[in-house]
């Protein structure tokens, strides 16, 4: 391995060996052939760093702190020596006009080259006025920067789909990346936050091989999100002896059945939490007990209720496919039960969750 | 209030009665085979990635146990620690990279005479050489 990076890493107290070894995990979590860890730990070393420009837009800061605050920083952390940040508002030293130039320059200097990263959707309501940095609106920057950029890269489910600011009644008149940008190639890594991991390994790919991953018909990386959170449940077989639990603290939550009646979303959600996980891979969602949200796809915030077992399939192909016969009668069965039992309570008076109102 | 008083307990997620075997590893032994008849006529290396295999913890166990213990681990400290071991059978090699927090980020089963990753890179021997000179120097 030659070229800067590797010297910058060695500078940081990365050795070759855990290069090589991070790459290996990576090219495996990408479904790429094992050889393929040994070609992207050479290519990353010697590749000339890519301006990367980093906007964000209508969002919280969570996708930034999801991806910049993971528990291995000296590993996660390579992105950033792997490529050459040219403008990122949270991470930057510069700040007003000083900031602005930065990106004027970088779009100048690396014009048709450079990768364009946003996070958060673009409002469009009142001529973009709802959102804009340094008196210029959302939408107007997004089409300049986007002009000279060589691929875009949606981050997180706001600029993959709308996410939280385009759920009902999207006061903002927010939109994906997508809707507005359509002439340049978009990578959507939607999650809410999205998972680490996938970033990195899309900006890997794009220094190995020069190309951005395959993707499915949702712009999202196939490596990644090919397969449903239920597809690769642990809890899987429960589901698939009809063992679920009932409430958050039953007998079936503690001896770690099924969450769907709890409304887990995994049935109809492509994300990589189930084989990723998250915090440095000591847990994740339906591990803590918790059903998925489904929060890697379209408007998530508008499903219906977290806690309201899915009954009608959401997207009736995946769905038939993913899930047994059973497993759909049963949701049918539940969606029944849910109103039997809420009715019940109205006229009981009995105390009811704030699941039940849900249901 | 100490953390046994609530009443959670961890359970096994292979559902009783069944032994977690899905039947997927025996064909591993086939492929294996062919891999180190390779490495064998071509000096050729090759691998299997573990992890992207639908294979249950039980069937791990069953592989690890076909294959046997070898002579050989080697432990590598980078970024949490890795363990390579060569099976019973010589030139193939049980890789396990752990991250920080000893959770298994990746599996491989490697075929080859020594894995890469414990050979030095000769220039990360250019840098020993330079240490040993400037020690030499400073006598
Ligand atoms: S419904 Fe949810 S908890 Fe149950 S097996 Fe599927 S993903 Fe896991
Ligand atoms: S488990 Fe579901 S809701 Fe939770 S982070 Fe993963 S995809 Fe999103």
């Amino acid at each position: 391995m030659q070229g800067p990076l590797i010297d910058t890493l060695a500078r940081q107290g990365v050795t070759r060996r855990t290069f090589l070894k991070y790459c290996a995990t990576l090219a495996s979590m990408m479904a790429l052939p094992p050889a393929a860890g040994r070609a992207m730990a050479e290519a990353m070393a010697a590749v000339r760093r890519p301006s990367v420009i980093w906007l964000p837009f209508q969002e919280c800061t969570g996708c930034t702190e999801s991806i910049t605050r993971s528990h291995s920083p000296t590993i996660e952390g390579m992105i950033f020596d792997m490529i050459s940040l040219d403008y990122q508002e949270t991470l930057m030293a510069a700040a007003g006009h000083q900031a602005e130039e930065a990106r004027q320059n970088a779009m100048k200097a690396n014009a048709g080259k450079y990768l364009l990263i946003v996070d958060g959707s673009i409002p469009l309501g009142q001529n973009g006025a709802y959102s804009c940095i340094g008196g210029r609106s959302n939408v107007d920057i997004l089409k300049e920067a986007a002009g000279g950029a060589a691929a875009v890269i949606a981050v997180g489910t706001c600029a993959s789909y709308g996410g939280i600011p385009k759920a009902n009644p999207n006061p903002t008149g927010a939109v994906p990346v997508s809707d507005i940008v359509k002439d340049k190639p978009i990578v959507n890594i939607p999650g809410c936050p999205p998972i680490p991991v996938v970033m990195t390994g899309v900006l890997a790919h794009y220094l190995t091989f020069g190309s951005l991953p395959e993707l499915d018909d949702k712009g999202r990386p196939k490596s990644f999100f090919g397969e449903t959170i239920h597809d690769r449940c642990y809890r899987r077989p429960f589901y698939d002896q009809g063992k679920f639990a009932k409430t958050f603290d039953d007998e079936g939550a503690r001896r770690g059945w099924c969450l769907f009646e709890l409304g887990c979303k995994g049935p109809v959600t492509h994300n990589a939490c189930a084989t990723v996980k998250w915090n440095g891979g000591t847990s994740w969602p339906v591990e803590s007990g918790h059903g998925c949200l489904g929060c890697s796809e379209p408007d998530f915030w508008d499903g219906g209720g977290f806690y309201k077992a899915l009954s009608a399939p959401a997207d009736p192909l995946k769905f038939a496919a993913a899930a047994s016969v059973v497993g759909a009668a049963v949701g049918v069965g539940v969606s029944f039960a849910n109103r039997a039992k809420k009715n019940k309570a109205k006229a009981t008076h009995e105390t009811i969750t704030v699941a039940d109102l849900e249901k | 209030m100490s953390l046994d008083a609530i009443p959670i307990q961890v359970v096994h997620t292979t559902p009783p009665g069944e032994p977690g075997l899905t039947g997927n590893a025996p064909p591993l032994l086939r492929e294996l085979l062919e891999q180190v008849e390779r490495l064998l006529e071509t000096g050729v290396p090759s691998a299997i990635d573990l992890s992207a295999l639908p294979l249950t913890p039980a069937d791990m166990d069953w592989l690890r146990n076909a294959l046997g213990p070898g002579e050989i681990d080697v432990t590598l400290d980078a970024n949490g620690e890795s363990t390579l071991s060569e099976t019973g059978c010589p030139g193939v090699w049980w890789i396990t990279h752990r991250n920080e927090q000893g959770a298994v980020t990746s599996q491989f089963l490697e075929v080859t005479f020594v894995p890469e990753l414990v050979k030095a890179h000769p220039q990360d021997v250019a840098m020993g050489r330079e240490t040993l000179e400037r020690l030499l120097a400073d006598l």
